[in-house]
């Protein structure tokens, strides 16, 4: 159970409740007053049967309507773990919590059927989650398990322009494979933060090779010059992953 | 010559994975990608397969608009896929 009452906003009742003491998530990285959170999405039945209890009844719907393994495991897991945090961070129950999304298909918080002060992303892959939230401003997060034996052909000339592409193709092996995953979670963390998702063309915008180095973490999109975003790639041997969010979103405006 | 439907299934089968498995026939028509458990990776991937395949502008956002299977074939038969 995510206990940081620090960051308690408003609400004083009634207490949260925890899925299982045992959870199954921790803290990555705190940037300012957003803090993003690794989920362990390896398969473990106790667990699941424990989260499966926290969905309400369109999760457990959604839940049962996936028809594969894996992506049901990810969803039972990760959901109940991001409703504990949110009701630790909203001072609700999770009988109060509900979510709701925009024409994007972005998921926002609703408590007692109003949006809930905070700002929140959840990305999957493999056997990893991740989730950001914060008191506000817009932020978006991705995570992909680095799979070697993709075909990722197909995926450089849609996704990447062409300083990226030609980058790319002075690489092979892990090297590639590495640069690849990197630019496909910083580029999906970006579009996910404006809330846009795959509707943009993202292949129109290139990540910098600064920010790519982490030695920079402005990042502006050419179509849009009067919105500041900062990225942070969020990556280590397991998976890549990355998060981006609205300038000022740390500092909580 | 197969049909759209069929066609759309081909892609399914031959193309997309879930957890190094392929997704294995009859596909379930009235199933999203989502239901099928596809990544944002697998469906930009299939967004272009099915470019290709029918020789159609189709874009990812095309492909999240879109509530099933049947949904896409219908798609792509009254746009000329």
């Amino acid at each position: 159970m995510a206990d940081d009452t620090s960051m308690v906003r408003g609400r004083s009742s009634p207490k949260p409740v925890a899925p299982n003491p045992d959870h199954w998530w921790s803290t990555l990285r705190e940037i300012g007053s957003i803090r993003v959170i690794w989920v362990d999405l390896t398969p473990h039945g106790s667990r699941e049967a424990s989260a499966f209890s926290w969905l309400d009844e369109s999760e457990q719907d959604r839940w049962r309507r996936f028809q594969h393994p894996g992506p049901r495991r990810r969803f039972a897991l990760c959901r109940p773990a991001l409703r504990s945090l949110l009701c630790s961070y909203l001072q609700c129950t999770n009988e109060q919590l509900a979510f709701d999304s925009t024409r994007y298909g972005k998921p926002f918080a609703v408590v007692d059927s109003e949006k809930a002060p905070v700002s929140f992303n959840v990305s999957h892959s493999g056997s990893h989650g991740l989730i950001a939230y914060a008191p506000k401003g817009r932020l978006g997060v991705d995570v992909e398990e680095q799979l070697a034996g993709r075909d990722t052909e197909l995926l450089i000339d849609t996704v990447y322009g062409p300083t990226e592409q030609a980058d790319l193709a002075l690489l092979h092996g892990c090297h590639k494979t590495r640069l690849f995953y990197k630019l496909w979670t910083i580029k999906e963390a970006l579009i996910k933060a404006v809330g846009v998702g795959f509707s943009c063309d993202v292949s129109q915008f290139e990540i910098p090779r600064a920010l790519r180095g982490g030695t920079a973490r402005d990042f502006v999109f050419p179509q849009v010059p009067t919105e500041r975003w900062q990225v942070q790639y969020l990556g280590n041997r397991e998976f890549a992953g990355a998060i981006a969010y609205e300038a000022g979103c740390e500092a909580g405006f | 010559m197969p049909s759209t439907a069929e066609r759309v299934q081909r892609l399914v089968v031959e193309n997309l994975e879930i957890d190094g498995n392929p997704i294995s026939e009859p596909v379930d028509m009235n199933s999203s990608l989502v239901d099928l458990g596809l990544s944002s990776m697998d469906a930009v991937a299939f967004t272009r397969l099915i470019q290709t395949e029918f020789n159609i502008k189709f874009t990812p956002d095309h492909c999240g608009q879109l509530a099933n299977l049947s949904a896409l074939v219908e798609f792509l038969d009254s746009n000329g896929g």
